[in-house]
């Protein structure tokens, strides 16, 4: 009885992703709670569940449970974007390995589609979590289905589930078990399914996954939209989600940051966008993409008592571009409308839209600019790689010394698979 | 004439350095430039599976005899099943360490420094530990 393959598809996700990074070259770890904190060491922004089971959670003000932690002998890491990037490239690189039909989601999320039986999806999905175990070194959920939506509810029920032990093929849970999950499940627990949406439908009677699934198509499109139509009919096992929905959100680009010191200068605040414009335009580069329109924001703490003041601007490019010197040119605008002097700003960031691939559009000659001609966005972009951030940039930052404003990571660990200086040491 | 020529079949998206222009001499172009091809890539001939190869620094001397010394790097390749004879990097206790992996007659595990000077280490059934990958190939600083 050999059931014929379906097109199956594999979402992939990395178990509690930033502590299962710091695992891997860090043994001591592997036993002990580990708090993660944001940039500048604010908060608490990951965790695994033996801290969540000490009390500790997302979100929580480091200086405040910091005693606490302290003396639970909670671990504690400053994130540490360099490693946590590099491992995500790992898995990405393995997870190509298993199918040409790939797309990556997020940084520790992929989807992957295998024509399959399911129980042969079952073997492989088995094999693509204990490669990434034993080459990369994290754990890893898997789920099977025959949309992206189930296989995403799939990956979720595996980290429920002990028993599946990280792989849970949807096809082949007793139908009972599948039934239960759809009755007790809330609604919102499917991807996609928001906060507003979930109050409208329980407004009309749609609860659980099970309700959403029944629901009447015609109604769900037109009270809601057809988006979470497709939802409703991946949930019953049609595909409908295309690719285009879906990335829908990588329309805009943002680059923002919060400064370990308060700035309330001109000066400063030039050299920070001057850094984050180059920071942004070396991410189009790398995405191959330019942007049409350029927002830059600058922002006082919200919980400061002092003056308040959130400044931005908004540029439309009069061509779309990538080139750093016409993203800094337009986020210097910003510095006109600032209260400097008056005000602390302790968060400064771009937002860029109106993104396409770069070629697509066809540049009338005499609109050139001079140094985009010359392909300095490239040329910085490639000497970055190679070399490092910092090693250049334009104007302010060029600067070799770290200007006071840059990030705060006291507890940082080794940057140990991108900087040959901070190799992890072992000893003999 | 043919330099202005050349510069135009260059696809827009390399890169071009700023550098001042140079005259290209006339006459029959080098035989060599057709072998100028490739370099040589330490990154691939070192690294059999980069996804699962990690590199890290070691101090201390109990593996000297194996070639491997203070401040020397590594090359650890976790794809590889440790088999008894490899050089390991194994986790005790929490800490990393670098040891010759071997298992005697009687089946009882030991790790084996490579240096007179250190004890044999028996692998305690129940201990902490796992080998978190196989060491291939030692860089070790000459000059």
């Amino acid at each position: 009885m050999s059931a014929p393959a379906l097109s199956l598809v594999f979402h992939v996700d990395i178990n509690t992703y930033y502590v299962s990074c710091e695992r891997i070259l860090d043994p001591s770890l592997r036993d002990q709670p580990v708090v993660i904190l944001s940039n500048n060491d604010g908060c608490i922004i990951a965790l695994d569940s033996r801290a969540k089971r000490l009390g500790f959670s997302m979100g929580d003000p480091w200086h405040r449970v910091a005693d606490a932690a302290a003396a639970r002998g909670v671990a504690v890491r400053s994130s540490n974007y360099e490693l946590y990037g590099n491992i995500s490239q790992r898995v990405m690189s393995v997870l190509k390995e298993f199918a040409a039909d790939f797309e990556q989601y997020s940084i520790d999320e992929a989807f992957l589609t295998i024509p399959a039986t399911p129980e042969k999806a079952k073997k492989l999905a088995r094999k693509i979590k204990d490669d990434l175990a034993r080459r990369v070194g994290v754990p890893v959920c898997v789920g099977v289905a025959r949309t992206k939506t189930l296989a995403k509810l799939a990956n979720k029920t595996a980290k429920k589930i002990p028993v599946l032990r990280g792989v849970c093929v949807w096809d082949l849970l007793p139908p009972q078990r599948r039934e239960s999950l759809f009755a007790t499940l809330p609604a919102s627990e499917v991807w996609g399914v928001g906060g507003r949406s979930t109050r409208k439908l329980a407004a009309l009677g749609i609860v659980s996954i099970g309700d959403l699934a029944r629901a009447d198509l015609t109604l769900i499109r037109k009270r809601f939209s057809v988006v979470l139509m497709r939802t409703v009919l991946e949930l019953r096992g049609v595909p409908a989600l295309p690719l285009e929905e879906q990335r829908a959100f990588k329309d805009q680009l943002i680059f923002s940051r919060s400064f370990s010191t308060p700035i309330s200068d001109e000066t400063q605040m030039r050299q920070v966008l001057s850094l984050y414009a180059q920071k942004a335009s070396a991410r189009l580069v790398k995405a191959g993409q330019v942007a049409g329109i350029v927002a830059a924001f600058c922002s006082t703490s919200l919980f400061s008592e002092g003056t308040q003041s959130h400044p931005s601007v908004q540029v439309k490019l009069p061509q779309a571009t990538a080139d750093p010197v016409a993203l800094t040119r337009a986020g210097h605008q910003l510095l006109t409308r600032a209260d400097f002097g008056v005000a602390q700003y302790v968060r400064a960031g771009f937002l860029l839209s109106g993104l396409e691939q770069d070629g697509a559009a066809q540049v009338l000659e005499p609109f050139e600019l001079a140094h985009e001609k010359r392909q300095v966005s490239t040329l910085l972009a490639s000497i970055q790689e190679k070399c490092g951030q910092g090693t250049i940039g334009l104007g302010y930052a060029g600067l070799a010394e770290q200007p006071a404003w840059n990030m705060k990571r006291q507890m940082l660990s080794l940057r140990g698979t991108t900087h040959w200086k901070e190799l992890v040491q072992v000893k003999l | 004439m043919k330099a202005t020529l050349r510069a135009r079949l260059v696809p827009s998206t390399t890169v071009t350095y700023p550098f001042p222009e140079t005259r290209i001499p006339a006459g029959f172009p080098s035989p060599a430039e057709d072998y100028a091809a490739t370099e040589i890539d330490l990154n691939s001939e070192l690294i059999r599976d980069e996804a699962a190869t990690y590199i890290l620094r070691v101090t201390g001397n109990s593996m000297i005899d194996a070639g491997i010394s203070d401040g020397d790097e590594i090359i650890v390749d976790r794809s590889l099943t440790p088999t008894p004879g490899n050089v390991v990097v194994a986790a005790v206790d929490g800490e990393f360490t670098v040891k010759r992996f071997s298992i005697d007659q009687q089946g009882q595990g030991w790790l084996l420094p490579e240096n007179p000077a250190y004890p044999p280490l028996p692998i305690e059934s129940g201990a902490d530990f796992t080998i978190f990958g196989v060491v291939t190939r030692c860089l070790h600083h000459v000059h």
